[in-house]
């Protein structure tokens, strides 16, 4: 008998074991992870001293100046020649390394999380509404706005053309219209796309008529191709395929010229930098969430949700984006990794942070202009920082992805 | 099969029209004017008028609606982008400001090198990561599987212009083995056949010549392999990972095959899609790669081109080479489709 008795216990342990949620169960798989931790560490090392010494740790970088201290190799014993320590040594304006690196990660981290931030809100909502709209039916309400919109934006041509801003409004007009008269024709679709096409044509053709013959002749032309368009409401995979298009476009450059050029032609600076990292990565996290979202939107607690009649938006926010949020979350790690990488990039181009401002990569490029004096340190620690932090996040993005979803372990 | 590749070759013409408008528009975040922007400040006001007519920027930006208002259908469509877009469709990139040549001219000097170099870099990044990757696959958890994941990860995490000054640091200044940027010594000839010296100096029986030149691509064929070949690996290790799971997998093994028929004819075969996906979208990176590699190593490239045209503002420049490298990456994504048809019999294109 008494050897049955912790058998039971073992039971009843389990019967009731503590309620944990998910996120709680991944936080545990990711501090059981050697590399994630470390890679956790790493992190967390970098952003506890990029923040500490942004405010902590004062630094003017127009004022840090000592032609005395010229290139010195790292000293880490205060001496004769030496009277102060550099562990990282000076650059040729006498500046501490050490010092220059940590406030440079304050930038570099900075640009990273703006740049990823503006990539995730845009393409990530462009990716969600995509991918909802083309796997789910619309409702009157948003067929009707989508079409609207798609009036109105078609319309903006030949508004634009005319000088006539009511154009565009009367093309939504006409797109609302065919929403709202379904059975108008239903069984003579080619017949219906003829009487809308002859509306768009008035459209454009009466009020272009006002400026000139021909403008008429032109948005005449154009109202009748935008009017045959509307004649048919669309479902919400024309948007999704709009919105994809747009992606494609983006995704024909290589990802980091796309970067470059940008802010070759918009000129060098910080702030610039993050907007065209941002830019370039929105069609990523576009694709992710879509491809998410087309994946959950067939489960049965969606199709649960749409069966007892819950609205699209609750069906959005309370069912799928939660479901969705892990790959996201993971991509969104890696995606700082590289978007610091192109952040250094553009720097050590002479295309980011505006000198004397410390940032890593321009710090890199600064130095690179001396390399045959043979001062190492000045290029190996920033270097080591850009690397370091990259990889952190990295380490940090596999062990997330491995403690978000054990299924997708590789 | 043919056609699909007509269709997917029509599919490719919208998003070509976006590709030219997205670089056309660039023109458009230039603040200020950008023909003083071109010139620089202190540009005589003859010769930005010169600029701005050559370039067209005193016409509309897309279409002219008061020239339509007029009467005038033609004169509407008289625009910067339509004529921009002309050109393109002669082949025609447009001049380059500051040598007032045309930019295809240049590029038919600087092409070559930069493919050569692209070709080496990616065929290094073959070479390593394929074996690795497989290898680790086969001895997962092994001490090799560990140093190849820890290692590929350091990979793509390297900042690959460090990676480049770090190799001439000590290779060319502190070793002094190998020179520290630039094609070829000075007083070294090649006979220009296919100008990818390389090949050129083989092909001439040039000795000499080639010793040179792959003393000059080593350092950049390497600094420029590095992410592509850490992608690589992981991307070969995990798919043959998912392959070895499957069934038919251990059947080969347990009807004797050796391991090395069950890796390379069973499993390598059925893992080479996602490979060769990877492989698709790396020839971007190599490219796009090249600006930094190729101002490192002052390799007379396209990407040095690139970064000399961005410090001298010549934007026609940092258009056209923009616009070939993207158009060159969605042709090579266009192949690695075709390619899935011809590994996995299974795919069909209708």
């Amino acid at each position: 008998m008494t050897e049955t008795t912790p058998v039971l216990d073992d039971l009843t342990d389990f019967a009731v074991r503590e309620h944990r949620s998910l996120w709680l169960d991944a936080w545990r798989r990711l501090i059981s992870n050697r590399t994630a931790m470390i890679g956790l560490i790493v992190v967390t090392t970098f952003v506890l001293s990029a923040v500490g010494a942004h405010f902590f740790w004062k630094y003017d970088a127009k004022m840090d100046l000592d032609y005395g201290a010229k290139l010195l190799a790292p000293v880490l014993r205060v001496s004769e020649e030496s009277p102060e320590i550099h562990i990282f040594g000076t650059d040729k304006l006498g500046r501490d390394i050490f010092r220059r690196v940590v406030h440079g990660g304050w930038n570099s981290l900075r640009v990273g999380l703006v740049a990823v931030s503006i990539s995730l809100a845009i393409g990530g909502i462009l990716g969600l509404l995509a991918g909802f709209f083309e796997s789910a039916d619309l409702n009157r309400l948003e067929q009707t706005f989508l079409m609207l919109a798609i009036g109105l934006s078609l319309g903006a041509l030949p508004a634009w053309i005319s000088a006539q801003p009511i154009q565009s409004l009367l093309f939504g007009l006409l797109g609302v219209v065919s929403v709202s008269t379904p059975s108008f024709l239903a069984n003579k679709s080619r017949l219906r796309r003829l009487v809308f096409g002859i509306f768009g044509m008035l459209i454009g053709g009466f009020s272009g008529i006002i400026v000139g013959p021909m403008v008429a002749l032109v948005c005449g032309v154009i109202g009748l191709g935008i009017g045959l368009l509307l004649a048919k409401p669309v479902g919400g995979k024309v948007f999704s395929n709009i919105v994809m298009r747009i992606m494609d476009i983006i995704l024909s450059f290589p990802s980091y010229l796309l970067a470059i050029a940008i802010v070759a032609f918009l000129g060098p600076g910080l702030e610039k930098g993050m907007i065209a990292i941002g830019v370039v990565g929105i069609p990523v996290y576009a694709r992710l969430a879509r491809s998410a979202v087309l994946s959950v939107s067939q489960k049965e607690y969606v199709l649960a949700a749409q069966s007892v009649g819950e609205g699209h938006g609750r069906i959005l926010f309370k069912h799928i984006v939660p479901n969705i949020l892990s790959p996201i979350i993971v991509q969104a790690t890696m995606g700082l990794a590289n978007a610091i990488l192109s952040a250094a990039a553009l720097g050590f181009l002479g295309l980011g942070a505006i000198p004397p401002e410390p940032e890593w990569g321009a710090m890199l490029g600064d130095s690179y202009k001396y390399l045959s004096s043979g001062a190492w340190w000045a290029v190996l620690f920033p270097g080591l920082a850009i690397m370091f932090s990259v990889l952190g996040f990295n380490l940090l993005g596999d062990g997330l992805r491995d403690a978000l979803d054990p299924k997708m372990r590789v | 099969m043919g056609r699909y590749i007509l269709r997917r070759l029509i599919s490719v013409i919208p998003t070509l029209i976006g590709v030219t408008l997205v670089i056309f528009l660039f023109q458009r975040l230039i603040p200020g004017d950008p023909a003083v922007a071109m010139l620089g400040e202190h540009a005589t006001t003859e010769n930005v008028a010169r600029i701005r007519e050559q370039f067209g920027l005193d016409k509309p930006a897309f279409l002219d609606r008061d020239a339509l208002a007029e009467g005038d259908l033609s004169g509407f469509f008289d625009s910067q982008y339509v004529r921009y877009f002309g050109r393109l469709l002669q082949f025609d990139l447009g001049d380059s400001i500051h040598r007032r040549i045309p930019i295809a001219e240049t590029l038919q000097e600087r092409f070559p090198a930069t493919v050569e170099l692209a070709l080496l870099s990616m065929g290094l990044s073959l070479i390593i990561g394929i074996p690795i990757g497989i290898l680790s696959s086969a001895r997962r958890n092994s001490l090799l599987d560990g140093t190849t994941m820890v290692g590929s990860l350091v990979g793509v995490s390297v900042p690959i212009f460090w990676l480049g000054i770090m190799e001439i640091m000590l290779f060319a200044v502190i070793l002094k083995w190998l020179p520290s940027g630039g094609r070829l010594s000075s007083g070294v000839v090649i006979e220009p056949i296919t100008n990818l010296l390389l090949l050129d100096s083989l092909l001439t029986g040039n000795w000499a010549g080639f010793t040179d030149a792959l003393k000059h691509i080593i350092m950049p064929a390497i600094s420029l392999a590095t992410i592509p070949t850490a992608i690589i690996t992981r991307m070969t290790r995990s798919s043959m990972l998912d392959v070895l799971q499957e069934d038919y997998i251990r059947t080969a093994s347990a009807k004797g095959l050796s391991e090395r028929v069950v890796l390379f004819r069973h499993a390598l075969k059925n893992a080479f899609l996602p490979v060769i996906t990877i492989i698709g979208i790396q020839v971007g990176s190599l490219l796009a790669g090249a600006v930094l590699t190729e101002t490192i190593f002052s390799w007379p490239g396209i990407g040095k081109w690139v970064y000399d045209s961005i410090l001298g503002r010549d934007y026609p420049i940092v258009q056209g080479v923009t616009l070939l490298i993207a158009i060159i990456f969605m042709l090579v994504n266009l192949l690695v489709d075709l390619s899935y048809a011809i590994l996995d019999p299974r795919i069909t294109y209708e």
